[in-house]
């Protein structure tokens, strides 16, 4: 089959501002397609990565003890004594940082007391009773849990609590785990933290994320058996499957009045800080999405509006063809052939100026090189685009009446 | 003539109207996207304080951890917070015309009129010059006498939020409170003031909230409270007692100084130098020597206020409104070629080429100023849309959502450049259509 370019590339050199603009827009918004959807395509993933916590059934508790009244050892027990009691919790620990909030502590752990502490590792840690893997949900993929007698007392300002650094015993994730001793069995392993304090780690989890998103390595977490310091501090609650709105509510409630000296600061589900965590991630896409089907809008507008135009200034010419014995076939594959060549052109300068936008995103901005597959896929989503965007016309052309070359003469 | 013009391209639009209103939405797309981002880019990238950029210096001496910088992404900066004894000593010195240290903190305020039940509230821990050094408006009294700072006065000052909450936003100056069950005496109330980004602060982010309440500085040691924000510790140093803690390593005090010309500047960072010689020779101070004091614009800069997204974001506006008006070119030249026959009846009657120029520009310009027009609507409609998407961080305290305000200056800018760059798109249809031989179209009739 012949698909008469020749003509076609001749009819195009003539009438070429018009070709160009068009072949301009497609390369931009092959360049902005290529780059947005793979940006879109890692936030998702990034968003979608397992937390490893039961993160829709967890609610959290801010309670801040304000008056001189306020005794930190009753309350403590009383809540606790409390949440644990509550139809429908699973588990319930005081905690000094929330998981996902973006919030949190960490401290450099070392595998030789003598390390140095550049060498060490940054842990970011949760201060947590017995309960604390259990209201987490998280699964231990070796050792144990804490026993009860091996909370810490919190550490005080005032020389009468826990020292700081670490706890003789600590639980880690496996990620921490393998950053620390790589190929090795970690449980039984001591670590140390900078005041070379030893803790001998009793249980590994087998995943679990921390409190940041953006910063680090977000599996890296150690678990410290004690209690938060005095000074804000938070618990966290698990509940059976569906029942966290109702305990939410019936929790707040009870709390808000059991206890004068302090003040509920607010109840929150978990939920709503892994949203939070996320937040700029989510709109991040949102926006490359909604700029680039709009982008993708306004090209194919373009498109159909050039083709519209020129089946609009050659109805005479297209109608002599006919008379001449062009069917109608013929009509459309000519502007569906020079929207091809049209969209080829844009495409073309396209493919080099996604390039050297990906090249430019990585160079600056520290995301991973372009993916080829994207612009393989961009390219064919083009030129399906402009095929689509200029069937219309085409078929409108091909309807022109082979008497309107004897008409106007 | 301009009305005879605009009477013209009425005509023209009606000729046409599909093809009319796909270059009005096309450009008012294009304006929209532009004005969105750039509105958020805007108050992103701008300097609450710019007035004082030559006055307003953060301080910074690198007291971090010998075998590693604090800030692994930025190793050539020192750590943004200062320690206690550092802070206390620098604050000591008379060259800075005033000087602010602090640190934020929780805590409950109590005892309103309106509401009685005890409000949770962030505290700024600071110094009496916090409030004139970066110009901190008043509603109600004023903040405290430096007297009040090291002996500490059981004074405070509370936010218009705060006051509308518990006083119904009567002058409540004069009136006690307690704050973490203290008793404190109100002596300012402050006028609405949420200076983006939180240049002084930029610790927990950069565009949280301002603070509910201010107490002058010595209760940090007299009621030994903690940071609220960021607090940094290294090293190998135990921190049993506040008392340790005021003299460790640990950084997590701000400092900020008001320095009057570039003779202080120079003073100011002598004085530094040599306290950090004698720091140094006593065993402190063992990286490299790195005492700055940066002004709010590099002090925004160095903080990475600004995020890669962000960027990246107003590189895709730009792209996507240059598609729109490369659009908007191409279905001008179009119509405007469409319509030479009837261009070259007014050749032949003798219109000039500059009086069909001149026609078809304002046909552009009619265009341009509808879409930007649409434009402003959907700019609103999107703003609004992204305040939405920023509505949890509102909730959790981060003032964001604030950032999607159309601000007068912004949009003027954006749209009048908008409208010439659109004007400019113009120029070429308009110029091809005027050079088109009359004779040729009028044959083809």
């Amino acid at each position: 089959m012949s698909l008469d370019i020749r003509p076609i590339v001749s009819a195009l050199l003539r009438n070429r501002t018009g070709a160009a603009l068009v072949a301009v827009q497609i390369a931009i918004t092959l360049a902005v397609l290529v780059n947005a959807v793979f940006i879109v395509e890692q936030r998702i993933q990034k968003i979608g990565r397992p937390t490893g916590i039961d993160v829709d059934n967890i609610f959290a508790i801010s309670s801040d003890g304000f008056t001189s009244r306020f005794n930190y050892d009753a309350s403590l027990r009383e809540d606790l004594a409390y949440l644990r009691s509550v139809p429908g919790v699973i588990a319930a620990s005081p905690t000094e940082s929330i998981p996902l909030s973006g919030s949190g502590s960490s401290e450099e752990l070392l595998t030789r007391p003598d390390q140095r502490s550049s060498d060490g590792t940054l842990a970011n840690y949760f201060e947590m009773d017995e309960q604390g893997i259990k209201t987490l949900g998280v699964h231990l993929a070796a050792g144990r849990n804490f026993r009860a007698d091996e909370i810490q007392p919190p550490i005080r300002r005032d020389n009468s609590g826990s020292d700081e650094g670490v706890p003789p015993e600590v639980i880690i994730t496996q990620d921490l785990a393998q950053e620390m001793f790589p190929n090795q069995n970690a449980l039984g392993k001591t670590v140390y933290d900078a005041l070379k304090k030893p803790a001998t780690i009793i249980g590994i989890i087998d995943h679990m994320h921390g409190s940041w998103a953006n910063f680090g390595p977000p599996g890296e977490v150690a678990i410290f058996p004690r209690l938060p310091m005095l000074f804000g501090f938070y618990y966290l609650v698990r509940t059976q499957p569906g029942q966290r709105d109702a305990v939410m509510r019936r929790v707040e409630e009870h709390m808000e009045s059991s206890n004068p000296n302090r003040v509920i600061k607010w109840v929150r589900p978990l939920s709503m800080f892994k949203q939070h965590l996320y937040e700029s991630d989510r709109n991040m896409g949102i926006f490359l999405t909604t700029t680039t089907v709009l982008l993708l809008a306004v090209t194919s507008l373009g498109i159909f509006g050039l083709g519209t135009f020129n089946v609009s200034t050659r109805t005479k010419q297209i109608g002599t063809r006919r008379a001449i014995g062009a069917r109608r076939i013929d009509i459309i594959r000519y502007f569906m052939v020079e929207n091809g060549l049209i969209t080829t052109a844009g495409i073309v300068a396209g493919c080099g100026l996604a390039l050297a936008v990906g090249f430019w995103l990585t160079a600056h901005y520290n995301l991973p090189r372009l993916d080829l597959y994207y612009l393989v896929g961009g390219v064919l989503a083009l030129w399906i685009l402009g095929q689509i965007a200029v069937w219309q016309p085409a078929r409108r052309a091909s309807r022109v009446s082979p008497s309107v070359a004897t008409r106007t003469v | 003539m301009l009305s005879y013009y605009l009477r013209l391209a009425l005509k023209s639009f009606a000729r046409t109207p599909g093809l009319t209103a796909l270059m009005v939405c096309a450009i008012g797309f294009g304006i929209a996207g532009c004005v969105m981002i750039l509105t958020v880019y805007h108050t992103e990238s701008g300097n609450p304080i710019w007035w004082k950029n030559d006055r307003l210096y953060a301080v910074t001496m690198d007291s971090y951890d010998p075998a590693q910088p604090a800030d692994k992404k930025h190793p050539s900066l020192p750590p943004a917070q200062l320690t206690y004894m550092d802070a206390s000593y620098v604050h000591s010195s008379r060259i800075p015309q005033r000087s602010v240290v602090m640190f934020k903190s929780g805590g409950v305020l109590s005892g309103g009129i309106v509401d009685r039940k005890p409000v949770p509230v962030i505290a700024r821990v600071t110094t009496s010059d916090f409030f004139a050094m970066f110009d901190v408006p008043f509603l109600y009294g004023s903040g405290w006498n430096a007297s009040a700072d090291s002996a500490p006065a059981p004074q405070i000052v509370i936010s218009r939020k705060e006051n509308t909450k518990l006083f119904g936003g009567i002058n409540s100056v004069g009136r006690t409170i307690r704050w973490n069950d203290h008793e404190f005496r109100i002596v300012g109330v402050l006028n609405s003031w949420n200076p983006l980004p939180k240049f002084y602060d930029l610790n927990n982010g950069p565009f949280d909230d301002t603070e509910d309440v201010y107490i002058p500085f010595g209760w940090a040691q007299a009621l030994q409270l903690q940071t609220a924000g960021s607090s940094s510790c290294w090293g190998a140093q135990e921190v049993k007692t506040y008392r340790d803690l005021l003299g460790s390593e640990c950084l997590w005090i701000q400092m900020w100084v008001e320095l009057p010309n570039k003779a202080a500047l120079g003073r100011m960072q002598g004085f530094l130098d040599s306290y950090w010689s004698e720091q140094h020779r006593a065993g402190r101070f063992q990286r490299p020597r790195n005492n700055r004091l940066t002004n709010v614009d590099q002090w925004l800069a160095d903080n990475d206020v600004v995020g890669d997204d962000d960027r990246v974001l107003v590189g895709l506006a730009f792209a996507f409104f240059a598609v729109c008006l490369i659009n908007s070119v191409g279905m001008l030249l179009a119509k405007f070629l469409n319509g030479a026959a009837i261009t070259g009846v007014r050749r032949a009657l003798g219109a000039s080429r500059r009086d069909v120029f001149t026609q078809h520009l304002v046909e552009v310009g009619a265009l341009s100023a509808t879409g930007a027009l649409l434009g402003l609507g959907l700019s609103y409609l999107g703003l609004w849309g992204v305040r939405e998407l920023h509505s949890l961080s509102a909730t959790i305290g981060s003032g964001v959502q604030e950032l999607a305000r159309m601000d007068g200056t912004s949009v003027i800018v954006t749209m009048l450049l908008a409208i010439v760059a659109a004007l400019a798109a113009g120029l070429y249809p308009a110029w091809r259509v005027g050079r088109l031989p009359p004779a040729v179209y009028l044959k083809s009739q």
